[in-house]
């Protein structure tokens, strides 16, 4: 059996603060599994031991107990990162590079072939949609260019397994938009992904399945839709809905035991309506 | 280890760029070039030394002044600009080896003292070459038909002098593998310098210690702390027709292995505190 994009286990990481060497315990028997080609959400509050969690997955950090693995491979051992790319957050590169020079660099630092730096760097660029932005300068970008361009780092060296540590944050819903394809784009490719998150209705749309950590715990785990769907309970959506006809379902419901509990007008998020307005997309189908 | 060595190369090429392209590096080679071109000018001050020695006094004071100030805030800066902006983060999240990215850090900023070293030893050389010809245009005869100044000396000289701010600019970076403040790397590798100046004073003091105890010591504190006195021979390598004492032909090398053992024994103290530093 083939081993997990991501395998965590009975995960402990202490920090030890002040001269007195007290400890906080960031992360506190943590057990996940990844599975390949799944876009997989690690939700929580600010402090709740995210990125705590990720940077011992990158082997950033050594875990207190417990361990990690990346495709079977100890993520103590830089060979595990071969198929790993990373964003942080709130990335910060290079200021004085154009994005294209910036690729490069990474591609380099990551030891792609050197006949084949050119090309992917195009390509790469081409999928966050910089080209038009390749040869300006990175400190010119915008926020959501600057994560568009961390993306793009992260993805050069054609990782099977991409981490993004709050990748929308700080972005307009244009910006959230253009991320959320992309992450799509890459899981059409085959690429697992593990994103970190405090903007929940964000990732929503994305993930596969999701953790919600809380001080430093796995409280809840799942797929998404087994978690947010209401399982005991059934909608319809009709074009108009009048007072007789109401009465009827109402009657038909109750011959089957059934009952109506609510009629409500569907909404769509602020976010949709803000791109459609913008022209920068439709509603979502959900 | 082709991959190795060209991840390093990658990071410090990286990392040069960076210096040279900040203007506190500028600044400071304009001032230096400043202060070596404006030697011409004092020599109205008489210091007691020849007017070719008084110019050669002045730039490599200079050379080492400023090449002190580079070395230990260039690398700092560089070091930190790293931590804080996280773009270690993602250097070292991908298959990159700690040492890797320090060894980088130090080719980056070695190659930047080396564009110092080699630029301001040029400007030196230039003015010592101008001034030297037209005073045996005027007074040839005191010269005796040879030159006085040792070009081959200055550039040897030079060479030992990129060396010595090697080393500390390996202090330097053993220094912020550890601390968590540039401010605090700045000042702990500056007093590291003086310590390193002044390790001659200990070194001499050695001798005359008797308890053995207090001996061991001294020996073990000079064995730390390289001694920078060892690479003071300018005088000796730029006017070699008029020193007291010869260098033997073997010294400058000796000089240079002993700059080249300290940068690596510092730079593999850098990679042993920086390998479990939580970034």
């Amino acid at each position: 059996m083939e081993a997990p994009a991501i395998r965590i286990h009975s995960l402990v990481k202490d920090f030890r603060i002040g001269l007195r060497g007290w400890k906080l315990r960031a992360v506190d028997d943590v057990s996940l599994d990844i599975h390949d080609n799944e876009v997989y959400g690690l939700l929580g509050p600010n402090g709740c031991g995210k990125s705590t969690t990720m940077k011992v997955v990158l082997g950033l950090l050594e875990p207190t107990v417990g361990g990690c693995e990346i495709y079977g491979v100890p993520s103590s051992q830089v060979k595990s990162r071969l198929n790993v790319g990373f964003l942080p957050e709130a990335p910060y590169f290079y200021r004085y590079l154009t994005g294209r020079e910036l690729l490069k660099f990474y591609a380099k630092v990551c030891s792609v072939e050197p006949g084949k730096i050119k090309p992917r760097v195009t390509e790469v660029l081409e999928m966050v949609g910089l080209t038009e932005a390749a040869d300006r300068r990175v400190g010119t970008y915008s926020k959501g260019m600057l994560q568009r361009i961390g993306i793009a780092q992260a993805i050069v060296h054609d990782p099977k397994l991409i981490i993004l540590d709050e990748p929308t944050a700080g972005v307009d819903p244009i910006g959230s938009a253009a991320i959320a394809d992309l992450i799509r784009a890459l899981k059409a490719q085959g690429k697992t992904i593990l994103l970190c998150s405090h903007l929940l209705a964000q990732v929503e749309g994305v993930c596969d399945r999701v953790a919600i950590m809380d001080r430093g715990k796995v409280v809840l785990e799942g797929k998404v839709d087994d978690l947010l769907s209401k399982h005991d309970q059934q909608s319809l959506l009709v074009d108009t809905f009048p007072e007789a006809a109401r009465a009827d379902v109402e009657a038909a419901l109750a011959k089957h035991g059934a009952k109506l509990t609510g009629v409500t007008t569907p909404r769509i998020s602020l976010d949709d309506l803000f791109l459609k307005h913008t022209g920068k997309g439709g509603p979502k189908q959900s | 280890m082709n991959g190795i060595c060209h991840r390093i190369l990658t990071i410090g090429r990286n990392t040069f760029l960076d210096a040279v392209r900040q203007k506190f590096f500028n600044a400071l080679v304009i001032l230096s070039v400043a202060l070596i071109v404006s030697s011409r000018f004092f020599r109205q001050f008489d210091f007691g030394s020849g007017e070719l020695k008084f110019i050669a006094d002045f730039g490599l004071g200079a050379i080492l002044l400023f090449g002190s100030i580079l070395a230990v805030v260039a690398t700092a800066q560089l070091f930190y600009s790293e931590i804080e902006n996280r773009t270690a983060l993602t250097i070292l999240a991908k298959p990159v080896h700690r040492w890797e990215f320090l060894a980088g850090k130090f080719l980056g900023v070695f190659l930047l003292l080396a564009v110092f070293t080699a630029l301001m030893a040029g400007i030196l050389g230039i003015m010592l070459y101008w001034r030297e010809s037209s005073l045996m245009d005027r007074y040839g005869d005191q010269f005796g038909g040879q030159r006085l100044v040792s070009y081959a000396g200055l550039a040897g000289f030079a060479v030992l002098q990129w060396l010595k701010l090697g080393v500390l600019c390996a202090i330097t970076l053993f220094v912020s593998s550890f601390s968590n403040t540039n401010l605090y790397s700045v000042v702990v590798s500056f007093f590291v310098m003086i310590i390193c100046q002044l390790q001659y004073i200990a070194r001499d003091s050695w001798e005359s210690i008797g308890n053995p105890a207090l001996k061991g010591l001294v020996w073990g504190l000079s064995l730390l702390f390289p001694n920078f006195q060892m690479f003071n021979v300018g005088d000796v390598m730029l006017f070699p027709h008029d020193a007291t004492e010869q260098l033997s032909a073997g010294t400058p090398w000796m000089i240079g292995g002993y700059g080249v053992v300290y940068i690596f024994v510092f730079v593999g103290l850098a990679v042993f505190a920086f390998r479990r530093r939580e970034i």
